[in-house]
């Protein structure tokens, strides 16, 4: 291996990146585009959910119970029904997620000490989004119990409301949220922003690059030169490599500035951390570009060799454990997983390679691997 | 009539030439809908705790035993909190309950007593739904206890003036993710494609030079375009297909209960809007790995204002009307009242009208765009 020859197809590759100035541009631009967009846009909260009700009691404490939505911020009420009839076109029209019917004997049902029965009905398309709905609605009942329960007992036995309250409510349930106190989803999101952007920036750059010179013919050049395999290779592959780690450093610029998250951890690591990710990456590029024929076939198959994983399979939205069997084996095949532990451990927790080494152990044979099966499958005589 | 039909044959082809391509087209509208459904689930699944019971009493372990699947999973118990801690810094589990050693004697003097819940905040979906149900879960165990300390049956809650909420869970009552996560990614799936197979099939032309043969061919720019835009919805209607009847019908159970005729006819309208941005991406790049990365670029924000992800009505108020130019939102709005809601045009006529409004405003300015520069 010629270090003269290695250089000057970089310097190749390199000259032409930089010649197709919107291909360029672009290579720095997306990223940043998309870690915006993402970080501004993309917020997992669940709040002003839109709801109806329809009221057939219109007594006081219905009228209490209700304000109870009206008056949470988890909810925005879009009105009041004069029937569950009028309910059914409004959840199928996606004009409401979320509607409570309250019968004609709320009121009497509580004052005699009996129960009353509300019922809420809830569009399951979305089932997350319908399951965090229920998890609110589930309080703000608990709670009106809690203090008619309270105020019963200070009434029968002629206690303050607040001992009532205590007996009441005899556990208490403290939470504390670690490493990201105020749980802002910009603080983990931003880490995991990271992740997701080199998982497939760095293989669509690589591999439509290199399947480009396959595509046009130039690659003949190179089969008909001195040039060695692991040369052209390395050579090939740097550039695409030095543009991703300008990417590591501009994504972490704009996770810590622009979306104030907290790093706590060491920043010579992340970038080290990094650069490895995204070798890994554009490795799976290379790998992408040795097998497909045209461009259109590298961007298609790119993206969906790695942002599915990217999205679904590596902790970004669904934490890995709470995944079925056959999705953790999925989330087990790419680098991704691996790295999402290392940068949200970097940036939230403070933890450093004596913690992560497994994840960065692996990460380094998933690269080394992914090299050797690129040179074994590039060959400079292609079958015909 | 001829020419329509010998071009768009010459698109057809040219993609069936390719057979990885191909192939991973079927992929796409097949098996990783099948991935999809069976292992992402949006709810709180098995979130790992540890706990340190130093009370170990039978209320304590009572407590634990609420804390059961599907929602939790005992990891196991640690001898101080500090051990849970570093479990957690590891990422081994999620969550530590830490019960205090005067748990049970406190309840019985009828005093209050607190537990801890820490939770790993860099989940914040799941860590937020974790709290949740375990806050429910406390605050109905303590209640219980409550109330048979002042001789009320806890079991016979008809007798107490308390709501019964009855919650109703609609058009997927076991809030089944297997129904709403392969919809989604098909969606998706249409979204990427509908925009870069016409862009890609204008700017090979391009790239190769094929393009000035079919510019000195007696054609007209629209009936350059034209071919390739209905080559490749006809691609995507056949992929939308595939996945139907081979995956979310027979797989998934998916209750397709509303027609499926306006189905395809939304489809057509939405792959048919998004080919009009893939047309505009083409007259903005000279090559396709310029196209792969503009595509990107037009595919996120419009994933990301869908509402699929993030709901609407949480974002802020300029996100959320940026959301009404989302044509996917209108999609999304339409194909799941149709597949799960039953909704008819009676309906959704608001959702098809705005897409065909964006769409149609789309696909004129990416015609303009084209033929003023095939003109020049």
């Amino acid at each position: 291996m010629k270090l003269r020859r290695v250089s000057a197809v970089a310097r190749k590759e390199w000259q032409e990146i930089l010649r197709d100035r919107l291909f360029f541009t672009l290579a720095f631009v997306v990223p940043a585009m998309l870690m915006l967009l993402f970080g501004y846009g993309l917020s997992l909260d669940v709040e002003r959910v839109p709801f109806a009700i329809a009221d057939y009691d219109r007594s006081a404490t219905s009228r209490d119970y209700a304000y109870r939505f009206i008056d949470s911020r988890y909810f925005a009420l879009q009105g009041y029904a004069k029937d569950d009839r009028e309910l059914d076109p409004l959840l199928r029209d996606n004009k409401i997620r979320v509607a409570i019917v309250i019968p004609p004997d709320f009121e009497s049902n509580l004052l005699a000490g009996r129960a009353a029965r509300v019922q809420t009905l809830i569009d399951g398309t979305l089932p997350g989004r319908a399951a965090t709905t229920k998890g609110y609605v589930s309080a703000i009942n608990a709670a009106f119990n809690r203090e008619r329960f309270a105020a019963q007992l200070a009434r029968s036995r002629g206690l303050t409301l607040e001992t009532a309250r205590d007996l009441a409510e005899p556990i208490r349930l403290e939470v504390r949220y670690l490493y990201n106190q105020s749980l802002s989803s910009i603080h983990s999101l931003a880490p995991k922003l990271i992740m997701f952007i080199l998982m497939f920036t760095p293989p669509l750059l690589t591999a439509v690059g290199v399947v480009r010179e396959k595509e046009s013919g130039s690659i003949y050049n190179i089969y008909a030169s001195t040039v060695s395999r692991g040369e052209f290779l390395i050579g090939k592959l740097s550039p695409y490599v030095a543009i991703s780690m300008g990417n590591v450093a501009i994504l972490w610029l704009m996770a810590v500035m622009v979306f104030g998250a907290p790093f706590k951890g060491s920043l010579l690591f992340y970038l080290a951390a990094s650069t490895l990710f995204v070798a890994c990456t554009t490795a799976i590029g290379l790998l992408v570009s040795l097998i497909v024929k045209t461009q259109l076939a590298a961007t298609i198959v790119t993206v969906i060799l790695t942002m599915v994983p990217a999205i679904d399979f590596s902790g970004f939205l669904v934490p890995v454990e709470s995944l079925t069997a056959e999705g953790q084996i999925e989330a087990h095949l790419f680098p991704a997983m691996y790295y999402t532990d290392v940068v949200v451990g970097i940036f939230l927790k403070d933890i450093g390679p004596s913690t992560l080494w497994p994840n960065l152990l692996v990460l380094t044979v998933y690269t080394a691997g992914l090299f050797v099966a690129g040179y074994a499958l590039f060959r400079k005589r292609p079958r015909t | 009539m001829g020419r329509l039909r010998v071009l768009t044959a010459k698109e057809l082809l040219q993609l069936v030439r390719d057979p990885v391509l191909l192939a991973f087209m079927v992929y796409l509208f097949t098996f990783n809908l099948v991935l999809q459904g069976t292992s992402v689930s949006l709810q709180l699944t098995s979130a790992s705790f540890l706990v340190h019971d130093a009370d170990r009493s039978m209320a304590s372990r009572e407590l634990l035993y609420r804390l059961r699947p599907p929602y939790y999973r005992l990891e196991g118990e640690v001898a101080h909190p500090q051990m849970g801690l570093r479990a957690l810094d590891r990422g081994e589990a999620m969550l530590l309950l830490d019960i205090p050693p005067d748990f049970e004697e406190k309840l019985r003097r009828g005093e209050t007593t607190s537990v801890q819940l820490l939770i790993d905040g860099t989940h914040t979906v799941s860590g937020f739904l974790a709290a949740n149900y375990a806050a429910r879960i406390v605050g109905e165990y303590g209640q219980e206890i409550a109330m048979a300390r002042e001789g009320l049956p806890g079991q016979r809650v008809d007798s107490m003036p308390v709501i019964l909420d009855d919650q109703r869970v609609w058009f997927n009552p076991n809030q089944k993710d297997t129904w709403f996560m392969p919809i989604s990614e098909l969606l998706e799936a249409i979204t990427i494609l509908a925009i870069l197979l016409p862009a890609a099939a204008l700017v090979r032309e391009k790239e190769r030079g094929t393009i000035e043969q079919l510019l000195v061919a007696p054609l007209t720019a629209l009936q350059i375009m034209i071919p390739k835009v209905l080559g490749m919805t006809i691609v995507i209607l056949a992929g939308v297909t595939i996945s139907l009847f081979t995956v979310l019908i027979p797989v998934f159970d998916i209750p397709v209960r509303g027609s499926l005729p306006l189905f395809y006819g939304v489809t057509t309208l939405y792959v048919v809007a998004n080919a009009g941005l893939g047309l505009f991406a083409a007259t903005l790049a000279r090559n396709l790995a310029q196209i792969g990365l503009l595509t990107l670029l037009i595919v996120a924000p419009i994933i990301l204002l869908s509402g699929l992800w993030t709901p609407p009505e949480a974002m802020p108020a300029w996100l959320r009307t940026a959301t009404l130019f989302s044509p996917l939102r209108h999609y999304i709005d339409a194909s799941y009242g149709i597949l799960l809601k039953g909704a008819g045009l009676s309906l959704l006529w608001d959702s098809v009208l705005a897409l065909a409004a964006i769409g149609g405003a789309i696909l004129a300015f990416g015609i303009w765009r084209l033929q003023r520069q095939i003109k020049s």
